[in-house]
């Protein structure tokens, strides 16, 4: 027989061995890899515009609506990216900042690859910085390449930024050698702390393809010394960036929308006296009723604190009575009510129901929805009728270790 | 049919559940939100009760007939000539199945993990594994299906526990749908997804005690369905019904916002889609062996082995057939409604007649005494 022959056999076994050897289709080097890690975009202007060579479309190709931007792309560089505990020492930086200017992400992406020798990889996409005047131009366009490329993680950042993106790729804090990285930590964290709802790529798609509620985003600024500040809440009518608040709204805003972690603390006048404490939320608790009066919108907001005091400015003041603390919570919750109520005049004004009072109506009255409303653009008009009433409590357990 | 009977009632479970449980678990949120948009989870659990019917029809119709598949016991019922006529949809039926699923995996792999690697190796791969499996005998196939049962599992739930954390329960409100037509229409699809079940009549004629099908058909449909039940319920709270919309496959999508906490993975969908791939490769499995187990009844062959190699080229063929992802959908969709008929409208005739021709032979035996 044939294949009783050692050799045949030997063969036919290297034969076997052949598909589970070659190893994978898709294999590529992980230093042949350009990772981004950070992408900003901004506006560019006519000198830059001009610079946009011919690659993906030539220059009197019109692309209508699409105006031109700049990408500003951090790559990290292979071998130099710090890899477990911050290693002491190397003062070469760990990344490489490109800018290129395109009218799509993709295209610019592709005039990216041009300048790039590495194919560039956007698996490790961190985040994303929009230039404020960009997200005032609407976020749409950037969303459907986003969407469709498997490789942008839904769990990437999106942030506003006041200055120029660009510059936010560019600074070096200090306490970590990515500068992206440290962007992209400080948005997760800030959240851990309670300093701001959640917020990455996905949660704003979501928002903004509800049709019952207008997306947000953290908006940020540049301090001295190459530092960042989350500066407030920037949010949106449908893709376009309307407007933006001071950091302390945004616990109103999240106590609004009901996140349950509590992290800011308010200065609050005891009542009767010239002196404040800092009241700081520990955690709350939201519940929104909806109903129609007189076939117009209405929502019954009810938001209770628990609250710890953390500080008070004069020594002569006690806080050690219970009385006290009574007063001290109902001026509290008198001064959310009052900035509450300014904040959703604000965004009515501007037509943008972040706290997603819609997506109560949807749920809760379908009928009323489905026959006055059905679409995101009728509810932004309705929304700017909607009436509400307000009712806070504030609990203060806990007065921190001081007795007096 | 020389094979021994040693299917246990655990065992015909578990197949049950690999079967269903396979490439459907991706698109099935998007099926059920364009039918039912918040309504999803309802328009799930309809299509889960359709499904379980058709299925309970045909244990039943099995139970009666303890030696043989649909294919042979069709002889007995509806006559020779016209149960071959209908067992030639039955196979053509599940040869499709097989290239359709074959080739909705190769599309997944390729848009969204191996993207420089052609469709064709995907597919073929697949195909060329499920087809060395099936030379097997059917004790073996059991003892596969037993084993993988709870890698499939698992993850599963894994993911939609870790997923709440994100989720919005607002979105699943109001519970009934909007449109009663395009939930119905749903219903259909969605139940199309559980077709793989059709493996019990196979596998009855090897059950130790094929009096228990009734109890494997329940749990084995309880179980998968409650997953697919879970996997809607958590996608559409965590995507909502107007995201879900924009995406094709949401679970997957789902996997990819999911975090383990105290980041030890950022993103699930690697172990997803590593289990994920086990679970369709059972399905395939499923279905491919089916539908050579049939052909093998149908000519009265000895041995099915020959037949595995000889219908790969024919289903890679198929499966290559759709031009694009979009086409290939609609197909998916068509063919699983239309499959339907075969499902479950073919043995709920079967059993009338059967049910019929019984009452009419017991009463003929009664006058004749």
């Amino acid at each position: 027989m044939l294949y009783k022959n050692r050799n045949v056999q030997l063969f036919l076994l290297s034969v076997l061995l052949l598909p589970i050897l070659s190893s994978c289709w898709d294999s590529q080097e992980i230093d042949e890899r350009a990772n981004v890690l950070a992408i900003g975009i901004d506006v560019a202007d006519k000198q830059e515009e001009k610079s946009e060579d011919e690659i993906a479309h030539l220059r009197d190709f019109s692309i209508t609506n699409n105006e031109i931007f700049k990408l500003t792309a951090q790559i990290a560089i292979p071998g130099r990216i710090p890899l477990g505990p911050e290693q002491t020492g190397g003062k070469e930086k760990p990344v490489l900042v490109v800018q290129v200017v395109g009218h799509t992400i993709e295209d610019a992406i592709i005039n990216l690859q041009q300048e790039v020798a590495n194919e560039l990889f956007l698996g490790h996409l961190r985040i994303i910085v929009l230039n404020e005047k960009v997200a005032k131009q609407g976020t749409q366009r950037f969303n459907d390449f986003l969407r469709r490329n498997p490789e942008i993680r839904r769990t990437a950042s999106l942030v506003v930024s006041k200055e120029s993106a660009a510059t936010y790729l560019k600074v070096s804090p200090e306490l970590e050698r990515i500068p992206s990285l440290y962007l992209a930590d400080m948005v997760d964290n800030l959240t851990a702390l309670g300093k701001f709802p959640p917020s990455f790529i996905g949660l704003f798609w979501t928002i903004l393809s509800s049709k019952g509620q207008d997306a947000y985003l953290p908006y940020f600024r540049l301090k001295k010394g190459d530092n960042l500040e989350l500066n407030g809440l920037a949010y949106f009518k449908g893709d376009k960036m309307v407007g933006k608040t001071n950091p302390a709204d945004i616990g109103i805003f999240m106590s609004v929308k009901g996140i349950h972690r509590g992290g800011y603390g308010a200065f609050v006048k005891v009542p009767g006296t010239n002196e404040v404490v800092v009241v700081k939320a520990m955690s709350r608790r939201t519940k929104i009723k909806v109903s129609l009066k007189d076939g117009k919108p209405h929502a019954s907001i009810k938001i209770s604190y628990e609250s710890t005091i953390d500080e008070k400015g004069n020594p002569k003041l006690l806080v050690s009575n219970s009385s006290l603390l009574k007063k001290v919570e109902k001026q509290a919750s008198k001064d959310v009510v009052a900035s509450t109520k300014k904040f959703i005049k604000r965004t009515q004004r501007v037509k943008s129901d972040v706290f997603g009072f819609g997506e109560h109506f949807r749920a809760k009255l379908p009928h009323f929805w489905n026959k006055k409303i059905g679409t995101k653009e009728k509810w932004e008009d309705y929304y700017q009728q909607l009436t509400f009433d307000l009712q806070v409590e504030t609990h203060i357990h806990r007065v921190g270790m001081k007795a007096k | 049919m020389g094979d021994p009977k040693e299917i246990t009632t655990l065992q015909a479970t578990t197949i049950i559940i690999s079967t269903i449980i396979g490439v459907g678990v991706l698109p099935l949120p998007l099926f059920a939100v364009r039918a039912g948009e918040t309504g999803a989870p309802l328009v799930t659990l309809l299509g889960i009760l359709l499904a379980a019917t058709g299925l309970f029809i045909l244990t039943y119709l099995g139970m009666r007939h303890p030696q043989k598949t649909i294919i042979t016991y069709s002889h007995d019922i509806i006559g020779k000539w016209l149960g071959r006529f209908c067992s030639i949809f039955v196979i053509v039926f599940f040869y499709i199945l097989t290239g359709l699923a074959a080739r909705e995996f190769g599309e997944v792999v390729v848009s969204a993990v191996l993207r420089e690697t052609p469709l064709e190796v995907t597919v073929l791969v697949m195909l060329l594994l499920a087809c060395i499996s099936c030379r097997n005998n059917i004790n073996v196939f059991s003892y596969i299906h037993n084993f993988y049962v709870p890698i499939i599992l698992a993850p599963g739930l894994i993911i939609v526990a870790f997923s709440l954390k994100n989720s919005n329960l607002l979105y699943l409100r109001p519970i009934i749908g909007n449109n009663f037509q395009d939930m119905a229409a749903g219903t259909l699809t969605i139940s199309a997804l559980f077709q793989g079940a059709f493996i019990i009549t196979l596998i009855i004629p090897s059950m130790k005690k094929p009096a228990k099908a009734l109890k494997a058909s329940f749990w084995g449909i309880f179980v998968s369905g409650g997953l697919y039940l879970l996997i809607v319920i958590a996608t559409v709270s965590v995507f909502g019904s107007e995201e879900i919309k924009q995406i094709f496959w949401p679970t997957l999508e789902l996997a990819r916002t999911t975090s383990l906490p105290g980041n030890i993975l950022q993103r699930l969908d690697v172990i997803f889609l590593a289990v994920w791939v086990t679970a369709v490769f059972t399905t395939l499995f499923s279905s491919y062996y089916l539908t050579i187990h049939s052909i093998k009844e149908l000519c009265n062959l000895k041995d099915h082995k020959m037949l595995t190699y000889f219908i790969l080229p024919f289903v890679f063929i198929f499966a290559m057939l759709p031009q694009n992802i979009v086409q290939m959908y609609k197909v998916i969709q068509d063919i699983g409604r239309a499959g339907l008929v075969i499902t479950f409208l073919y043995p709920g005739l079967l059993l009338l007649i059967d049910v019929f021709k019984g009452w009419r032979k017991k009463r003929s035996v009664v006058q004749k005494s």
